[in-house]
């Protein structure tokens, strides 16, 4: 920047302030120099006279215990005593005596570029070093003998494991109880023990209409229907709810229900945010959730195709594939594929994928780990980095100005491995034959800029910094000529060519100069487009290869009001820098026709006619092109290698490697062996889901508990932490959890355990004692009231409306989507197969509280906000389901009498039929509008839009 | 204190929600921030502190106003056009990690005059604005995070930039309130949808009630410059009847369960609904505005007419009371609108469409009364380099040094704080990072930031999240 660096020049005064001062104190001893060698005395001469004052106006700021008393203590070092530095900081420690070459403090003396560098204001001046390296060399002598201030920061290790969450989980004692006859199952008797405890009773059970809503929505995210309700309710065999239990598990809605709570725990997204680019195959993994849940797929074994799929052993190719697509939960995270610093990034997606997976699968917080210490769970910066060195060995982006995700290809079956080999032989060959004919074409010739096409720009109207002389020597250009920087003022001329584009898109852009041996064979051209600059480097030596005249720079997105220009540079240039033209020349599925010109007016022959049809057969092939099997997912990095500690998060400031591995706290049994050549993403994931792990088991139990119950016995779900609550029953968990694990991790089972209790078959309508007692419900002695999510309030409207379109599978959104602002759709399938597009969700799903896309959300929000009532009763999509459904109902029941019209409506949307005093007040409003369609219409928009119907009671 | 308010209890307060709206008297609108009161939780909160401030408008110049060109004064600019000189650009920094590449400098395309009582220089880039300097309050010496526009985005309006968080304006209605009842409390006119979005204006873990909402948006007609679903397709008596069959449907239920707060909370946000449909259409409606308004705002003439409408819009929800208010200068594509990078002059056209609406606000705001405690803060996501890029005709991405200008509030009027060096590339004096701008205007409105916090998934978040000291020198 041209500044003087002050600081410097200061510090360098100060320097010899002290350098004075040390002097005066004592005597000209110092001044003649001891060598290291005599003895111990003169070691503490020396570190009095030397080394402390140096420590002190340099370093004890920030390293002392009088720094850590202020909160000013950086990077947990302490070099106010011998125990300080011997113990280190945050990168180990500090001072190797007698090695200065090994001594991580004399090492940020020396400033080394993208090291630890220390002091942060400047590097001392040569004397001082030295004085550093004589007194590592002498032993460092250190006489201060005082402790470390320092405090554990968190939970320590040992206290950890004391702490619920960190226990082994183990089988319960099954309690003992006064009311023998009121459980039904296990899990009923550790609730009840809760209740007789405080001396309170649980209410009764729930009417049979209403229970059977409640596990229709619960299991399936749907209501039953009218028939349904009266034949549950009708049927007195007390095995009833159980067969009901059953069908609803069997059925293929309940894995498009329980996939989707699945995938608020992997914050499951079709796009990201910043540019708003579409993630084209994350729909794969939301299909193969929805299929392995279909199967009760073990989640362990889902874990484990998640974390490390792509390592798994296969025989078949269909198990490769499925292996495959479930490693794309990793790659989901909503990334900043813009930051610059791409080391920076490349940590960053390490964190995304520690978050997602430590909340998500753990219920622990450990990104707080990534600058410092956890402030309160036993979870060390080490550990962070054990994790994240694993992680770190899985290449999760190409980095580039704009970095993209990685797709992998996926194994494909014979048939259509041919038919793409066949496609791609094609297209080559069409394009040599083009190529081969264009060639012929070549010749010298003034070409008028009117027969070109696409967007051209010629010389005239670029931007010229410098002078650029004119010119039309060579006979052959575009225009009225070309210009050049008369091989003169190298690095100093610049020329910019700004296009104007009709719309966003993806164009080639071409450049035209004119060549020459006098030219310079490497010109730097530089493309800018929405995603950054794209340097080329041309040999205007050579005629352009394509027709003699021009160059292709490449395929690019450009955005009508974004940047779309060429910048053609003199600078490190030899030889004369031309140029002629540049072209911007629409292209592929985004070609914007334009008005046609004509092509090259001296190329108006019979091979051009040739070359116009071969070059309309190239596209009609590209657009019909065979789908390419690819899924989103990592790969393994070529170097495999720990990570070491980044001090205060930061990539510039590297501490010591740590080996990799998992949570100590959580750490039973043999500690998982790390192999040199793979990642360890495999042997990670078979910790998590070891028997022995003490979390996983527990988190899982306790998500489907709570996505039955509506509280968790946790009720912080993704936290297990000491900032977390405590389990409201601590042997329910670990009863549930140990049912669980020794079920083979089923999720059906687990969810037919709970929904078959006393427990979950009670009113949620509170006695008067239970509300006084127990106001949250946290001894369950009622079922919770509950809302309806967002999708089972659309996906209800559209069954109910006889209108949910029953198709599974496949992307919602059309193929060569590129970004996803402003995307509509008027899908009728159930919810999860609309695309999660984190910059265009679905209205509804975004007025009702979907799920943030971005983290982990293993209880959503649920509020009550007047745009929800605006929604019910302005969108039209409610007013348009309730007019369907009114329609089919005079279908289906053309002869109704008006009363039991209502009573009829009442059942289908709220699974019960209506007071007396309700019927009366839909009959009035039928009175007023008279018996129509409409007025049918408007009673079934009040019952979606009422509080009822949000409601499951 | 918010601190001590978990999670838990805060979504349940917001889930009686507009409930008791209807009992919300003045006990609720005394209401100290954060006080676990049982009632509504937009209701007009006290604030920590004696505010200067109640409301916030934010003139948004998407894509970074070069500050060099408008209102940071650097003659060695124009002596040293051309040179090539060392600078630490910020891409090259956060590329390579390289400090020092050569770069020409490129003087300013605008002529700088001096302005106002106050003297204050200031280019003819904005000659309307100039008019006011001794209204504004500028800060030279910004500085922020993220050198493109996505991260530099969710940064100036998050606090963050990648990371989910609350934006400001949600965080400012979850400290304060709203004393409106009939519009939003946060209303961002014409926002971008790209380079985060609706995440500019979204709550994050905050509850729903807090978070933006959006009049239109970027590139949109002025026809779209209204609340979502206000409009219903049925005829007025259709409507009520409908309206009246809900409203009876629910008074049934209700007298079945009587004191059953969600079901209630659900009642009443039809009968908040209502009113909304009723009373908001006329608040967003600029028909009624006089012909001098409207001129004044440079509405009717094609370069003005469309900002010209997002101001006076931002004036009458001001006059509503709604807490905050964007209004966004900008497009929906990854180089917004001011972000120039090889055609500088285009800063002129885009100058045209924003001096006249902005003079015309400060002008109605001050004959209003309105200016006093309202907060206008102008400017971008970040600025730009003195140096041409890449030696051609525009100005690259510069989160270094920026600046930017606040009026009214109890921001000093005429007066300017902090300074960059002498090429306006990098700021030296009177750092004032945008952590600290948060910081700076939460305490005009009465938070303190330390303060205002929530908690989410075990840790208390905030707007500057560790950091940002409240820049006093720039305050009356």
């Amino acid at each position: 920047m041209g500044m003087p660096n002050l600081l410097g020049n200061r510090q360098g005064a100060l320097w010899a302030l002290g350098l004075l001062i040390l002097l005066a104190r004592s005597g000209s001893q110092i001044a003649s120099g001891i060598p290291p060698s005599q003895g111990e005395a003169h070691g503490k001469v020396f570190f009095e006279a030397k080394i402390r004052p140096l420590l002190e106006l340099h370093c004890l700021p920030c390293h002392s215990a009088e720094a850590f008393a202020k909160n000013k203590l950086k990077g947990g070092l302490f070099l106010d005593s011998r125990e300080g530095w011997t113990r280190g900081g945050d990168s180990g420690p500090s001072l190797i005596p007698g090695s200065p070459a090994a001594s991580l403090l004399f090492k940020a003396l020396q400033y080394h570029q993208g090291e630890l560098n220390m002091p942060p204001k400047g590097k001392l001046p040569p004397q001082a070093i030295r004085d550093f390296e004589t007194w590592i060399r002498m032993g460092a002598p250190d006489p201060r003998e005082g402790k470390i201030a320092k405090k554990q920061l968190g939970m320590t290790l040992e206290k950890g494991r004391a702490f619920w969450s960190y226990r082994p989980i183990q089988r319960p004692p099954v309690p003992v109880l006064k009311n023998r006859d009121w459980a039904l199952t296990t899990l009923d008797r550790f609730l009840l023990k809760g209740l007789e405890d405080k001396g309170l009773t649980p209410v009764g059970d729930s009417d049979k209409a209403t229970l059977l809503r409640r596990v229709s929505f619960d299991l399936i995210g749907l209501p039953p229907t009218k028939e349904q309700l009266q034949k549950f309710v009708n049927n007195p065999d007390p095995k009833a709810f159980e067969s009901v239990v059953d069908q609803l598990l069997g059925d293929y809605a309940f894995a498009e229900r329980w996939a989707r709570h699945w995938l608020d725990i992997s914050r499951y997204g079709d796009s990201v945010t910043l540019r708003g680019f579409v993630y084209p195959q994350a729909w794969r993994y939301r299909d193969y959730v929805i299929e392995s849940i279909h199967n009760d797929v073990p989640i362990n074994q889902i874990i484990r195709e998640q974390i490390a799929g792509d390592l798994l052993p296969f025989e078949k190719d269909a198990t490769r594939s499925k292996n495959l697509i479930a490693t794309t939960y990793l790659a989901l995270g909503n990334t900043n594929l813009e930051e610059q610093d791409k080391g920076q990034l490349r940590m960053d997606v390490v964190d995304e994928m520690l978050d997602v997976l430590c909340k998500g699968l753990l219920g622990q917080t450990v990104t707080c780990a990534r600058c410092h210490d956890h402030k309160f769970d036993p979870i060390p910066t080490a550990d962070y980095y054990a994790l994240a060195g694993i992680f770190r060995n899985a290449k999760a982006m190409e980095h580039d100005n704009v970095s993209k995700w990685i797709e992998v290809p996926l194994p494909m079956n014979p048939a259509k491995a041919m038919e793409l080999s066949q496609h791609d032989f094609q297209v080559a060959d069409l394009e040599r034959q083009i190529k081969a004919l264009k060639g012929k074409e070549e010749g010298k010739g003034i070409v008028p800029i009117s027969t070109l096409p696409g967007i051209v720009i010629d010389d005239e109207k670029a931007t010229k910094v410098g002078v650029w002389q004119h010119s039309n020597h060579s006979m052959n250009f575009i225009g009225s000529g070309y210009v050049h920087d008369q091989n003169a003022d190298k690095g100093k001329k610049t020329l910019s060519f700004t296009a104007e584009l009709p719309e966003n898109g993806k164009y080639e852009v071409r450049l035209a100069y004119s060549p020459g041996t006098n030219r310079s064979s490497a010109v730097s051209v530089s493309v800018f487009s929405p995603g950054g600059e794209k340097v080329h480097t041309i040999d205007m030596t050579k005629p352009g290869p394509i027709g003699g005249l021009f160059v292709s720079l490449g395929e690019y997105h450009f955005e009508k009001s974004g940047q779309s220009f060429v910048l053609l540079s003199n600078e490190n240039s030899k030889g004369h820098v031309t140029a002629d033209a540049v072209m911007f020349l629409p292209v592929g599925d985004n070609a914007i026709p334009l008005p046609k010109q004509g092509g090259l007016t001296r190329a108006k022959t019979t091979a051009n006619l040739q070359i116009k049809d071969l070059e309309q057969q190239l596209k009609s092939l590209r657009a019909n092109a065979p789908d390419r099997p690819m899924a989103m997912g990592v790969v393994e990095e070529k170097t495999i290698e720990d990570a070491r500690i980044h001090i205060r998060g930061l990539g510039s400031n590297l501490g010591r490697p740590v080996p990799r591995g998992v949570l100590q706290v959580a750490l039973y049994g043999k500690a998982p062996l790390f192999p040199k050549e793979k990642s360890g993403r495999l042997e990670l994931a078979d910790w998590i889901v070891s028997p022995q792990n003490p979390l996983t088991g527990r988190v899982m139990a306790n998500r489907i508990w709570t996505w039955l119950m509506g509280h968790g016995i946790v009720r912080t779900v993704d936290n297990f932490g000491t900032t977390g609550e405590p389990p409201t029953h601590p042997e329910l968990l670990d009863f549930l959890s140990m049912e669980f694990l020794d079920k083979g991790w089923s999720l059906k089972s687990l969810v037919r355990q709970i929904v078959l209790s006393r427990a979950y078959r009670l009113s949620s309508v509170a006695s008067k004692e239970l509300t006084k007692a127990d106001p949250e419900n946290r001894l369950w002695g009622r079922s919770m009231r509950k809302r309806l999510d967002a999708e089972e309030i659309r996906d209800a409207m559209l069954w109910i409306a006889g209108n949910l379109d029953p198709a599974r599978g496949g992307p919602g959104f059309p193929k060569n989507l590129e970004t996803d602002y402003g995307f509509l759709t008027n899908s009728k399938r159930r919810s999860i197969y609309l695309p999660a597009f984190r910059n265009s969700l679905p209205e509804i799903l975004e007025v009702f509280d979907f799920p943030d896309t971005s983290v982990v959300m293993g209880k959503r929000n649920q509020t009550i906000v007047a745009h929800q009532a605006l929604y019910m009763l302005n969108a039209p999509f409610p007013a348009g389901q309730a007019n369907l459904a009114a329609r089919l109902d005079r279908v289906k029941q053309p002869d109704l009498d008006p009363v039991r019209r209502i009573q009829s409506a009442y059942v289908r949307v709220l699974g019960h039929p209506p007071t007396l005093a309700e019927t009366q007040v839909a009959l009035r409003y039928f009175q007023i509008s008279g018996d129509s369609t409409q007025a049918l219409e408007a009673l079934y928009h009040a019952l979606f839009a009422s509080a009822e119907f949000r409601l499951l009671h | 204190m918010l601190q001590t308010l978990s999670r838990r209890e805060w979504l349940s307060l917001s889930s009686c929600g507009f409930g008791s709206l209807a009992l919300t008297g003045l006990e609720a609108r005394n209401q100290t921030i954060g006080k676990p009161a049982n009632i509504n939780p937009l209701a007009a909160k006290l604030p920590h502190l004696s505010p200067k401030a109640k409301r916030v408008i934010f003139l948004f110049m998407q894509g970074g106003v070069s500050q060099v060109d408008s209102f940071d004064y650097k003659p060695r600019l124009v002596a040293d056009d051309g040179k090539m000189l060392s600078f630490d650009d910020a891409r090259v920094i956060a590329k390579t990690g390289m400090r020092g590449s050569s770069q020409r400098i490129m003087k300013p395309l605008w002529k700088f005059a001096q302005h106002g009582q106050c003297g204050r220089f200031a280019s003819d880039l904005f000659p309307e604005m100039n008019r006011f300097v001794d209204d504004l309050c500028f800060i030279h010496s910004m500085q922020t995070e993220g050198v493109a526009h996505g991260p530099a985005t969710l940064f100036l309006h998050c606090g963050a930039t990648n990371s989910v968080r609350p934006s400001m304006g949600s965080w400012v209605l979850y400290g304060l309130g709203s004393p409106n009842e009939t519009l939003p409390g946060f209303v961002t006119i014409g926002p971008s949808s790209g380079n985060g979005g609706p995440r500019n204006f979204g709550n994050a873990f905050l509850p729903a009630i807090y978070q933006g909402t959006p009049l239109g948006k970027a590139g949109g007609s002025p026809g779209d410059m209204t609340i979502k679903n206000l409009q219903s397709r049925l005829s007025g008596k259709a409507q009520a009847d409908r309206f009246g069959l809900l409203k009876e449907l629910h008074a049934q239920r209700l007298s079945e369960t009587p004191g059953d707060s969600e079901l209630e909370a659900i009642a009443n946000s039809y009968e908040l609904a209502w009113r909304m449909q009723a009373g908001a259409p006329g608040a967003l409606d600029l028909a009624g505005e006089s012909r001098p308004t409207l001129a004044r705002y440079g509405i009717g003439e094609k370069a003005t007419d469309s900002f010209g409408r997002q101001c006076l819009m931002a004036r009458r929800l001001c006059e509503q009371g709604v807490r905050f208010i964007q209004v966004t200068y900008g497009d929906n594509s990854a180089n917004p609108a001011w972000d120039q990078h090889s055609d500088l002059p285009k800063h002129g056209f885009h100058a045209r469409a924003v001096d006249r609406p902005i003079a015309g606000l400060l002008a109605d705001l001050k004959e209003r009364g309105l200016l006093e405690d309202t907060i206008v803060w102008w400017g971008g996501e970040f600025g730009r380099t003195p140096y041409a890029e890449k030696n051609g005709t525009g100005r690259d991405h510069n989160p270094g040094g920026f600046t930017v200008w606040l009026a009214g509030g109890g921001f000093k009027p005429g007066f300017a704080h902090g300074a960059t060096d002498d090429f306006g590339a990098a700021a030296m004096e009177g750092k004032v990072h945008m952590h600290d701008l948060h910081a700076t205007i939460l305490h005009q409105l009465g938070i303190e930031h330390e303060r205002l916090t929530f908690r989410y998934a075990g840790r208390d978040f905030r707007l500057t999240d560790v950091h940002g000291k409240v820049v006093n020198e720039v305050i009356g």
